[in-house]
């Protein structure tokens, strides 16, 4: 009843729960913390918000938003699971590092990548059996890497669980922030 | 394979070192006789050691225990997988390396892939030569029995290479039956790479996803939140129990639509009543195209497979 790969119907259940609980936690963070900034702003300069600011403050916010949707996912999951290890340590990473906030963001979403590690590991596995010969095979497996979070460490076999896994949780998330918003914008 | 090195034989009842030797072989001993094997009694051998020397044909027998006395201790062989048999059959007499190389074989294998874990460990010991630990991991071998039923069909290479690699295919082509039950639309598509690439669009569709909704939860978030002035600002602790009731709410019920009607928190009617927007109408517009964008692309994503 408990299988190892991919979680069972109860497990889905409290995992919803607590990134349900989480991420609404955190949203009333973010807005407590810019009704501050808020207060701050028009206490001490009423004619400063701009639509350039505002707009650079929109993105920032909603860049939150979302790094908070991601580790709250990662916590619910829990550290079982190796992509939410990944996630979670780089997020942390992130947050204490400011300075490289932009090339953090594109790491984050698997935009751009170095492939410089990988390369010598693979060369042993492609030679190894007719399997992976298959060029496109690899390429895409590649892309794949890159879209799970901690996917550069693993062999295939365990990418492919936890890409199985990283998808239900993906899927999960985004049904929950759907309810969420619209639940908050009626 | 080699005669047998004592020559004085007998099988007595009395003896405790002959009777957890009966017991530990796996033929009834009313084979024993049968097969030329001799239990060799050296009497109350202070060291322990009760050397047997077993002469049987290798081919026949699925599993051969065979034990020579050389030097100050016993060397044993077990072999159980019949597949490996041509390959791992040693001659006990032969020299040591190719036992060597034999068990290197098998540990590398089995630190690779977790195939024959215990065996790796029981021919490591059986090259330091000491008997006790042998016996002491001989019983624990028949229960494991990973790497059995990774058999060899007919006409398929039985070289431990080729069983490895056969069984972490097959393993893989699992995981990705799995990942494709999950990915909508992905079951009809034929080829690996191709359902790769449905998997990759599948996430990348969802992480844009995740992106969008975050945008459209920061307008909602904000849109309460340039609103504070209207009715004082609901205390926060009060705030976070209503959202954590939500959220407790929101994930006990199955339709988590329900619940909006039902239990809503009033604060968040009030707030959005006297909810004043002074948006820019370019960052709507934006909206809408990511929606528009996002919808096709969800479609294009859910709707190719069905």
């Amino acid at each position: 009843m408990t299988s190892p790969k991919g979680f069972t119907l109860t497990n889905t259940n409290s995992c919803r729960l607590k990134f349900a609980r989480r991420f609404l936690r955190s949203l009333m963070e973010i807005r407590r913390r810019q009704t501050n900034h808020n207060n701050l702003l028009s206490s001490s300069s009423s004619s400063s918000s701009s639509s350039s600011c505002l707009g650079d403050q929109i993105r920032k916010s909603s860049q939150r938003i979302k790094l908070a949707a991601y580790s709250s996912m990662a916590y619910a999951v829990g550290p079982r699971k190796a992509w939410a290890r990944a996630l979670l340590w780089k997020l942390k990473n992130r947050s204490s590092n400011r300075r490289r906030f932009v090339v953090r963001k594109t790491c984050l979403l698997g935009v751009k990548k170095k492939k410089k590690k990988r390369v010598h590991v693979n060369k042993v596995n492609y030679q190894s059996k007719g399997y992976e010969r298959d060029n496109n095979f690899v390429e895409k497996t590649e892309k794949l890497r890159e879209l799970v979070p901690g996917g550069k460490a693993m062999d295939i076999c365990s990418l492919f669980e936890e890409s199985a896994h990283f998808v239900k949780s993906l899927a999960m998330q985004v049904q929950v922030m759907q309810d969420i918003s619209d639940q908050l914008s009626r | 394979m080699d005669p047998p090195l004592i020559s004085e034989s007998s099988f007595s009842a009395a003896n405790p070192a002959a009777y957890s030797l009966a017991e530990i072989w796996p033929f009834g001993p009313e084979q024993l006789p049968g097969s030329g094997l001799r239990v060799a009694n050296m009497g109350p051998n202070p060291a322990g050691f009760a050397e047997t020397s077993a002469n049987r044909d290798g081919s026949m027998e699925e599993s051969t225990v065979t034990e020579q006395s050389a030097g100050g201790g016993g060397r044993k062989r077990r072999d159980v997988s019949p597949e490996d048999e041509s390959s791992k059959m040693v001659s006990t007499s032969s020299a040591n390396e190719l036992n060597n190389t034999n068990g290197k074989r098998t540990k590398l294998v089995g630190s690779k892939y977790e195939i024959g874990g215990p065996k790796a460990e029981a021919e490591a010991s059986s090259v330091a030569g000491d008997k006790p630990a042998e016996q002491a991991t001989k019983p624990s071998e028949p229960p494991k029995q990973d790497y059995i039923h990774v058999r060899a069909r007919r006409g398929q290479a039985t070289d431990s290479h080729s069983l490895a690699e056969r069984a972490r295919r097959e393993k893989i082509s699992e995981r990705m039956k799995i990942l494709q039950d999950l990915v909508p639309g992905c079951n009809k598509v034929i080829g690996k790479a191709l359902v790769l690439d449905e998997i990759i669009n599948y996430i990348q569709s969802l992480q844009r996803q995740v992106e969008f909704l975050s945008m459209k939860l920061e307008t909602v978030n904000s849109r309460m939140n340039l609103s504070p002035t209207i009715e004082g600002f609901p205390s926060k602790d009060l705030g976070v129990q209503a959202f954590d009731a939500a959220g407790l709410l929101f994930g006990l019920q199955a339709p988590p639509r329900e619940y909006a009607q039902g239990s809503h928190p009033p604060e968040w009617l009030h707030m959005q009543v006297g909810g004043s927007f002074e948006r820019p109408t370019w960052v709507e517009k934006a909206f809408v195209l990511l929606a528009e964008c996002l919808g096709l692309s969800r479609h294009h994503c859910i709707g190719r497979g069905i």
